[in-house]
């Protein structure tokens, strides 16, 4: 029996694969490929979309580790002498240094913000998520302007002769441990916020009434009962803030501290690659080891409430601490958002005066638009058919389809930009130092922002309306480009907003891959910050904290 | 000739100890009506997604329109098999207005006429600029009918089409949706876990508990003779009694005494077998051999449902669930006398 509409079932579509010669071993194989994908197995076309994507993103990564295995044990040696113990010390002490910083500022702020009656409470949650929007090395550019060895900190201190005469000569030296662990905190601490404010809303009053009547008071139920109740989120934010601080690499580079990422970055511009490998090899470690241990935590503390019985937490009344708290979030908000742009601010003006927004300027600004917006554009493409694949054809080929979507997500730029001259240079000369080069890098970065953007509005599409288009007789790749495409398209496009404001702050990929005299305008904050310009660095930083404002509301109501 | 026939189908998920379903034969009749019926969990939804093409069974053959579109050998993905589908929560196109939602799908030349004569079949004119989330549940529904019909499917399916339903308007689209299927000729399936909506619209009913067929037939073969206890209880309310087949192998020897059967599945004198007896079938009367005390009573509005405790002779004590004309007056404790009427008697093999 056969006619047109039939097709054969092998484990290749349309193969004519010879049922006489060896009919139970297809069937074997053919019941192996159903069961991996629960009967319900992709188009082809989609399959290997998803596994060219997955190879792409995970490529330069694999290649990194394979370098720094065949490195040699000379260098390995010499390097787990000399650099790999300090370097270990360096960023280790500064990651945890910064994730305990940042979890006391972040969970104390969302708790005065979320759970008392301090003035202009509203308002307040606002602004204290706004450091989100500036890069840390522009943060950090920032406070050399302020601190540093010619700033106006010192200015001011050398004037006021009673500062001198008490405390002796000026000796803040922002270019320290504690300078960048101060820049970090400040710029980072909304990671833990956002999620910990989140946490504090879904609070239910119902287990501190409970609590309240076994006869416990204020500070037992804050230690009894919120603390381990805010435990994941605290938890969650400082896997963020720790992730951050060791992918980070322009605020770091920019006060001279040296920690892996700048030190993989210094070695590959002396040319010696293989050290490069290395360092990064010890980095992934470390990543890996942080991701391993969130993914411990998420398993272990799921707390679930009732949710009908859901009732707001009550609103604390500050009394005289009022004055106290108000000054302590006052004075996180003036380091963190209110200083670094007043410094902007006046240093634009003063470039603005002198011509800085000349051709030269613009050219930087285009380049940055251009790179960012192919950049944007290609995640959108890329990432649609890989989260329909997860999501509509779950089994453990799409599971690490997305797994390695997410690698270079997850791991410093500087290893994917390593990972990137690697392959490159030995196999594609063409395209190397190209502006293609650098999106594609852009895409291997922040593909999973797309991917998640879109993942949230197509978890809200019912797949019975997949299934609908179906059984009107779409076949499925035309139910994606038809139907779930027009619904999720908000998502997708959040999500090339998301990548677009990424990757006009994006530093260490553009600065090691861009091609001679395409610099954007990261690039130009980063050089003219080194070389102590200001006026011609603070238009550019101020450019890309006013376009990072683009996808801010998006981003706090994802928390 | 049938339009749909299933032919020792069975579906197993991964991760799943039981088969969802098991050998299932199923063969429905060219424009009728078919509900599958059984409580959740049975299998029916499984088998209404597989003749979908939206599961593949492990074994067997399905058949539609005389084509076979899934043996070990064959298999048509679901966009091919012309199969109208309403889902239980509609599954209409968020973003698509309700004329374009209905005309999804269709391309041939007549597409507005075509539309215009669906949306008029299932009274929609004057929608149909509107979109879906502007739409109450039963014109919802009837948007998801209608996208069905719009391709003259040779076989429509039903996922629980009521359930959303509040109990009024589920009593007129029953109706409603009744009409229009038959109407536009086509052979559907329903699945429903709801007795009333399978009476009410099925020409038969397919009554399934664990992955397995447990009886077939017409609405009133289902309900007056159910053939084993699972049907008898799942399809409206029963007593369950043990017995024996009488001598003239037309009424059974119980403790209640012998009660004439109209339908014995040619059982043999002297089986021992089960009795279904509704609770219609028993009616107050005061010459009745069946004497019993109240033991709870609700009224509501339609009959009195009575809880009967009856006392034995060997001293054994029984209750048993009456409805009772709701003009009668009975209060709790009162003693009783009734008679069994042998249209809602069934006889159920002893397994």
């Amino acid at each position: 029996m056969k006619n047109n509409n039939m097709s054969q079932l092998n484990i290749k579509q349309n193969s004519e694969v010879g049922e006489e010669t060896s009919p139970t071993i297809l069937l074997f194989l053919r019941r192996i490929w159903l069961n991996i994908w629960h009967g319900n197995p992709p188009g082809p076309v989609l399959l290997l979309f998803g596994l060219t994507v997955a190879i792409i993103m995970s490529i330069p990564i694999i290649y990194v580790i394979w370098r720094s295995l065949f490195a040699g044990a000379e260098r390995w040696m010499r390097l787990l002498d000399e650099r790999i113990p300090r370097l270990l010390w360096n960023t280790l002490s500064l990651t945890a240094a910064v994730t305990v910083c940042t979890v006391i500022v972040g969970v104390s702020l969302a708790w005065i913000v979320i759970r008392t009656d301090i003035p202009g409470r509203n308002i307040w949650r606002w602004l204290l998520a706004l450091p989100l929007v500036i890069p840390p090395y522009v943060g950090a550019v920032t406070y050399i302007i302020v601190f540093g060895r010619s700033g106006w900190a010192r200015d001011f201190w050398r004037d006021t002769p009673w500062l001198v005469n008490s405390f002796g000569d000026y000796r803040v030296n922002i270019f320290s441990f504690w300078g960048i662990f101060f820049v970090l905190s400040m710029f980072t601490y909304p990671y833990v916020y956002l999620i910990a404010s989140a946490a504090l809303r879904k609070m239910n009053r119902n287990f501190e009434e409970a609590a309240r009547s076994l006869g416990m008071s204020s500070s037992q139920i804050f230690w009894k009962v919120n603390l381990p109740f805010l435990r994941p989120a605290i938890g969650a934010g400082a896997i963020l803030v720790s992730l951050y601080v060791l992918s980070d690499f322009g605020a770091v580079a920019m006060l001279r501290y040296v920690t892996f990422t700048a030190a993989i970055y210094f070695q590959r511009a002396s040319f010696d690659t293989a050290s490069a490998a290395v360092l990064s090899l010890v980095l992934i470690a470390l990543t890996v080891v942080i991701l391993w241990i969130e993914s411990g935590t998420r398993k272990k503390n799921k707390y679930y409430q009732t949710a009908n019985s859901y009732r707001e937490p009550s609103i604390l009344q500050l009394g005289k601490w009022k004055p106290l708290a108000l000054l302590y979030v006052s004075a996180i908000f003036f380091v963190s958002v209110f200083l670094p742009v007043s410094v902007l601010v006046y240093w634009s003006n003063i470039g603005i005066r002198m011509g800085a927004l000349n051709e030269r300027f613009f050219g930087f600004a285009l380049n940055s638009l251009r790179i960012s917006g192919f950049a944007a554009l290609l995640c959108m493409l890329l990432a649609m058919p890989v989260i329909y694949l997860k999501n509509r054809y779950p089994s453990v080929i799409s599971g690490i389809i997305d797994r390695l979507a997410y690698g270079g997500y997850a791991l410093p730029g500087v290893i994917v930009a390593l990972g990137f001259i690697f392959i490159f240079n030995n196999h594609i000369p063409a395209l190397y130092r190209t502006f293609y080069m650098i999106a594609i890098a852009f895409v291997v970065r922040f593909l999973p922002q797309s991917m998640q953007a879109g993942e949230a509005s197509l978890s809200l599409i019912s797949p019975r309306i997949d299934e609908a288009a179906r059984s009107l007789g779409y076949p499925p790749w035309k139910v994606m480009l038809k139907v779930i495409l027009p619904n999720m398209l908000p998502g997708v496009l959040a999500g090339g907003a998301l990548v677009f404001v990424s990757s006009i702050k994006e530093l260490p990929v553009s600065l090691m891959l861009r091609p001679p005299g395409f610099d954007t305008l990261a690039v130009r904050v980063y050089f003219e910050a080194h070389e102590a310009i200001y006026h011609l660095a603070a238009p550019a930083a101020l450019l890309i904290i006013i376009v990072s404002i683009i996808p801010l509301r998006y981003m706090l109501s994802k928390y | 000739m049938f339009d749909i026939e299933l032919k020792a189908v069975s579906k197993k998920y991964a991760g799943t100890e039981e088969p969802a379903v098991k050998n299932l034969s199923l063969a429905v009749e060219k424009g009728s009506i078919v509900t599958l019926l059984g409580p959740s969990g049975c299998g029916k939804s499984t088998t209404l997604r597989l003749i979908a093409g939206f599961e593949r069974p492990d074994v067997g053959s399905i058949a539609l329109a005389g084509k076979v579109v899934s043996d070990s050998n064959t298999w048509i993905a679901p966009e091919k098999r012309g199969v109208g589908m309403v889902f239980q929560d509609y599954a209409l196109f968020p973003h698509l207005n309700i004329f374009k939602n209905i005309g999804f799908g269709y391309k041939a030349n007549d597409h507005n006429k075509r539309i215009t004569e669906v949306i008029e079949l299932v009274n929609l004119k004057g929608y149909e600029k509107r979109y879906p989330h502007e739409l109450s549940g039963g014109q919802q529904q009837r948007v998801a009918l209608a996208r069905a019909l719009t391709r003259k499917p040779v076989v429509v399916l039903l996922d629980e089409p009521f359930s959303n339903l509040d109990a009024d308007l589920r009593v007129h689209m029953r109706l409603e949706v009744k009409r229009i299927i038959k109407e536009s000729g086509a052979t559907a399936i329903f699945v429903s876990h709801d007795q009333k909506d399978a009476l009410a619209i099925s020409d038969s009913i397919v009554v399934m508990n664990e992955g397995v067929v447990q009886q077939m037939g017409t609405p009133r073969e289902i309900y007056q003779y159910p053939e084993n206890k699972f049907v008898a209880t799942f399809v409206g309310q029963s007593n369950i009694l043990e017995g024996k087949m009488a001598r003239d192998e037309e009424s059974v020897i119980t403790d209640l005494g012998i009660i004439p059967c109209s339908h014995t599945h040619g059982l043999k004198s002297g089986e021992e077998v089960y009795i279904s007896i509704r609770p219609d079938s028993f009616e107050m009367d005061p010459e009745g051999q069946i004497k019993g005390r109240i033991k709870e009573s609700t009224y509501t509005g339609e009959s009195i449902d009575a809880v009967v405790e009856i006392v034995f002779d060997n001293g054994t004590r029984r209750d048993l669930l009456t409805h009772i004309h709701p003009e009668k007056e009975v209060k709790i404790g009162d003693l009783v006398r009734f008679k069994v009427l042998p249209h809602f008697i069934a006889v159920i093999r002893h397994d």
